[in-house]
């Protein structure tokens, strides 16, 4: 009696395996669709996230280009600290700062 | 091989390699023994095994489909949505971006409670007009009702929990200095195509860079460009002038470093902006520049071998040409030297010398100064300039003074280029020059002439008309200009144009970099602090002290002692241009 002659419970053997393969491969690749579509999911909510975290930084930058306008610190600075731009007499190199530290008087 | 061999392999083995060797040999035995219907099932046994592997395969190819294939065309991740890319200055500082905005509908078919939704909506947004309200919360299906919301007010909104009001993303346009440098940067239309400035001239690049995420860099520096806007903005106020411009250049290079155009408009609000101030005064305007040209005139002469510095002229006497009289604004009734025409601003002397060059002279040269063609800058704003229809001794005599010939500021910034330059005309561009790079360019005037004319311009600022715009240590030049403007068909002797043309440091090796410094004041009224005067050299020329000194650290000029300040008057005709510095 060969493999296909063999009967288990009136059912031929060859049909009962192949029918559990069947089920077993719709089943894996059931879970494997499943498992697969789930990952796509969270894939795409973290690509949603970097999308957004992008369009907030780009925001941000744009509000600090606003915030650190030239025009507008110097408005600021002159209003409330009464700061103007430096006059050249005020202006030194580092080796002219280190002559005038020793020219200045101790104290 | 053999089966009948005796063995000493498991019994489990034995059973399959028996099972096998009679499913092998099962159609030969079958047919040995005549016995059809078993020799039809093998076959079809071996067409199924046929089939089944092909559906394995099919589904090994499927399952590493689902599993491992790329998302990225998938559409369910969103795309990024910007139409245009990030326009930023050379430094990287942020000048124009699309960010993410909301526009906002509402559906009236879904509103629970018409009069909460709109009180909620006109306390939210109360420069909406509540026509528009009421005529979206009337209708019968979903209506736009406004957009660009930025997602503060978005998010505020959406707290209120308001049925049938929805949100929808949206691209905007966004410009965070608002007018700072609005009229170089330009503007777009809503669907995202430039329609002035960089946003016209860069258009496809911007696009393009879009895709790629990268932002495109423009050659002004921020720091410059807030300086000579502060700088113009308070003299054009004090000035009550017309308009003014201002413009800061890399001779070398041709970048442009700042431009400012007064008045000037918010870029985020540009609706309510006047015709007048959404003129880019610097490229779309054109004046007769006055006695700024006489540094073209002088570089003419000088490079033709028509003078020299040290040939004189007679300016003792006005100078007739046909019905007209030249006359001296600055007259010193005397026998003066190139050199002396120039610091004097002579126009009698420069008229000698144009018409001593002759008309075909000077109009190969102010061709190859630029200036006989819109500045090729790549800007739609850029004018063609107005020239004279013939080219007579009257009009040469008047175009050495800079009358007869109008031209916008971009285009006088070209031309001193390639005189402050070591004689190369290189086009003036808004696109950075990547450090080391050496722009290509033609020649128009010589080396030595290059160095003369900065030797010159050194000279009037420290004691000729250009005085006020001296920044210590700069070492600063310049000319002044004080076009008297024209006004119903005649010259008008107080309506004037005043401007002052620095270049800075005028020493140094001529292909290392330089700076060149345009202010412009259309129509000066005068202040206390001129005396009323409204003249370059008073108006203007302090300005552009001011600018240079402010700007001179961001350009890594450093200050030190100079040569033509420390003794200015040995600095004879014969000297001038003999100084390689």
């Amino acid at each position: 009696m060969n493999l296909f002659n063999r009967y288990y419970r009136g059912v031929r053997l060859v049909d009962i395996v192949a029918t559990a393969a069947l089920i077993a491969l719709i089943t894996s690749l059931y879970f494997g669709k499943t498992i697969a579509g789930g990952e796509r999911t969270e894939i795409a909510q973290v690509e949603r996230q970097i999308q957004d975290e992008k369009a907030r930084i780009r925001l941000l930058r744009a509000e600090v280009t606003h915030l650190e306008n030239p025009s507008r610190l110097e408005s600021l600075s002159a209003s409330h600290l009464g700061l103007a731009p430096i006059a050249a007499s005020k202006e030194t190199t580092p080796d002219g700062l280190a002559v005038a530290l020793q020219k200045a008087p101790v104290s | 091989m053999t089966l009948t061999t005796p063995s000493f392999a498991s019994p489990g083995w034995r059973w399959l390699k028996s099972r096998l060797w009679q499913l092998e040999h099962a159609f030969e035995r079958a047919k040995a023994a005549g016995r059809a219907e078993d020799d039809t099932r093998i076959r079809i046994v071996v067409v199924m095994a046929i089939f089944s592997m092909a559906f394995v395969v099919l589904a090994v190819g499927a399952t590493r489909m689902a599993l491992f294939q790329n998302d990225s065309g998938s559409g369910i991740s969103r795309p990024t949505g910007s139409a245009r890319a990030d326009i930023t200055d050379r430094n990287g500082t942020m000048l124009a971006a699309d960010l993410l905005h909301y526009g906002l509908y509402v559906d009236p078919r879904e509103i629970w409670d018409t009069a909460e939704t709109r009180q909620a909506l006109h306390s939210a947004l109360p420069d909406l007009p509540l026509r528009r309200l009421d005529a979206a919360l009337r209708g019968q299906r979903r209506t736009f009702l406004v957009g660009a919301l930025t997602p503060e007010v978005r998010g505020r909104i959406h707290e209120l929990g308001l049925p049938g009001v929805t949100f929808e993303p949206e691209q905007k346009r966004v410009y965070p200095l608002g007018q700072t440098a609005a009229h170089l940067i330009g503007f777009t239309d809503t669907g995202g195509v430039g329609l002035s400035g960089a946003e016209w001239a860069l258009n496809d690049p911007v696009r393009a860079a879009a895709g790629q995420g990268q932002a495109v860099p423009l050659s002004i520096d921020l720091r410059v460009q807030a300086a000579l806007e502060d700088e113009l903005f308070k003299t054009a106020t004090a000035q009550r002038v017309k308009g003014a411009v201002g413009l800061v250049t890399n001779v070398r290079t041709g970048e442009i470093l700042g431009m400012a155009s007064y008045p000037a408009f918010d870029l985020n609000d540009r609706g309510k902006a006047t015709p007048d101030a959404l003129t880019n005064r610097a490229a779309a305007s054109r004046y007769e520049m006055g006695s700024t040209f006489k540094v073209f005139t002088v570089a003419l002469g000088l490079d033709s071998g028509t003078a020299t510095l040290a040939s004189t002229f007679d300016t003792s006497k006005p100078y007739n040409i046909g019905g007209r009289v030249v006359h001296d604004y600055h007259a010193e009734n005397k026998v003066m030297s190139v050199a002396d025409i120039f610091i004097h601003s002579s126009n009698i002397g420069t008229t000698l010398l144009a018409t001593q060059a002759g008309a075909p002279v000077v109009q190969k040269y102010f061709k190859a100064f630029g200036l006989m063609e819109a500045s090729p800058v790549g800007l739609i704003e850029s004018a063609k300039p107005g020239l004279p229809s013939r080219w007579d001794e009257n009009t040469v005599a008047s175009t050495s003074f800079g009358h007869a010939i109008s031209v916008s500021p971009l285009a006088l910034a070209g031309g001193m280029g390639s005189i402050l330059n070591g004689g190369t005309f290189v086009p003036l561009t808004i696109r950075p020059v990547k450090p080391g790079e050496v722009p290509k360019g033609r020649r128009v005037v010589s080396e030595e002439t290059s160095r003369a004319m900065l030797d010159l311009m050194r000279v009037n600022v420290v004691r000729g008309t250009g005085g006020k715009a001296d920044a210590p240590g700069l070492r600063v030049g310049g000319k002044t200009g004080s076009a008297e403007k024209v006004i119903d068909g005649r010259y008008a002797r107080t309506t004037l144009l005043s401007s002052f043309a620095a270049v800075f440091p005028t020493d140094g090796p001529l292909e290392s970099d330089r700076y060149f410094v345009l202010i412009l004041m259309d129509e000066p009224q005068g202040t206390p602090e001129t005396f009323g005067l409204k003249t370059g050299g008073w108006v203007a020329a302090p300005a552009a002290g001011r600018v240079i000194d402010r700007i001179a650290p961001f350009l890594k000029v450093e200050r030190r002692p100079d040569v033509v300040a420390a003794d200015p008057k040995a600095f004879t005709p014969e000297h001038l241009g003999a100084n390689e510095r």
